[in-house]
């Protein structure tokens, strides 16, 4: 079984989940390989968790005024900002059979990739069940899957650097709350890699790339045509459209 | 009337429940951060409550949540039929 991995770019959060769910139907009608991929998201965003409320979890009005973008994603899990120079975003989308078939166990060994790339910028990670990986018992990356007719779609970040300021901008949390000592609180509780290796995000691409491909075979690949066409009609009728983003 | 609940669910995730009801359930919306897999369920649990008395016990709550889950071929991580029921309950106060 030949995996394609699709190197690090940036794309608007809307491409960003049209792209994985086009990849998503091509590995199930069994035209695309099982793919990983790694992207940024450009401009900044939010994507929140399949059963969020959009208005509840996110200062709209604020990511307007910011040009932030702001979409749902097909997975579960919870609202998270996706800061274009502080973040790397990853996918993996294979056949589920691929994958243990408990979602609990697959997210275990998943995350264990991102375990051991955080491992090879000098990051001591663990993966902390349900879907977080923490480091000094703080969390650094969360992630969330879904399966689809055959097909396991997992995507998760890892943050490269923090701004906790700029976070709570865009995401529902009254001013009131803003303050130095809830800031700090989430301080407590989130890290980045910045925060424990001078690696660059070049490096801590290179690093994941690597702690996903060891033991696989696997091609340099790029979306192809046939998964952009489809990624570019999801963009405009699904991820970019009100209906699917505040339908909750 | 309309009634919300909201509660983190120890060891789980965040479950917000809004329920429109009179003497019977009207309408139920459930949000938050949980897994349910196919996530296509969700409204197929929520239409299994409507209908039901507003006043029903916890437990037939749960066991319509479950039955429903179970036919749908459900797998929630972070939430239960349990939480659901309770958050449902909470609600209508």
């Amino acid at each position: 079984m030949k995996w394609r991995l699709v190197k690090f770019s940036k794309n608007s959060a809307f491409m960003n989940m049209s792209i994985d769910e086009a990849i998503l139907e091509m590995v199930r009608d069994g035209l695309s390989p099982p793919t990983i991929r790694l992207y940024g998201w450009s401009p900044d965003a939010v994507s929140i968790g399949c059963f969020q409320s959009m208005e509840e979890e996110v200062n709209v009005k604020r990511c307007m005024e910011l040009g932030v973008d702001c979409v749902r994603r097909i997975t579960g899990g919870g609202a998270v900002y996706h800061d274009s120079e502080g973040e790397l975003t990853y996918s993996i989308i294979a056949r589920e059979d691929l994958f243990p078939k408990g979602i609990r166990e697959s997210y275990r060994e998943i995350c264990g990739y991102v375990v051991r790339g955080l491992g090879k910028i000098g990051i001591s990670a663990e993966f902390a069940p349900i879907n977080d990986i923490v480091t000094h018992g703080k969390k650094i990356s969360g992630n969330a899957q879904t399966r689809r007719e055959g097909v396991l779609l997992q995507h998760g970040t890892i943050l490269y650097s923090l701004d906790v300021r700029k976070m709570f901008g865009v995401l529902n949390v009254s001013k009131e709350k803003i303050s130095d000592k809830m800031i700090k609180n989430v301080e407590e509780r989130v890290t980045s890699v910045r925060s424990y290796s001078d690696a660059s995000i070049e490096k801590l691409c290179e690093s994941i790339e690597t702690a996903f491909t060891e033991g696989r075979e696997y091609d340099i690949g790029r979306v192809s045509n046939e998964e952009l066409s489809k990624a570019n009609g999801l963009a405009k009728n699904k991820y970019g459209s009100r209906d699917w983003n505040f339908r909750r | 009337m309309e009634g919300r609940s909201r509660q983190k669910i120890p060891g789980g995730k965040l479950v917000e429940v809004r329920v429109e009801y009179g003497e019977r359930i009207l309408g139920v919306e459930i949000v938050g951060d949980f897994f349910m897999h196919p996530e296509e369920a969700l409204g197929r649990i929520e239409d299994c409550l409507i209908g039901m008395r507003s006043g029903e016990a916890e437990g037939a709550m749960v066991e319509a949540i479950r039955k429903e889950a179970e036919n749908a071929g459900v797998e929630m991580i972070g939430i239960s039929p349990e939480a659901i029921a309770k958050a449902i309950k909470m609600a209508i106060g």
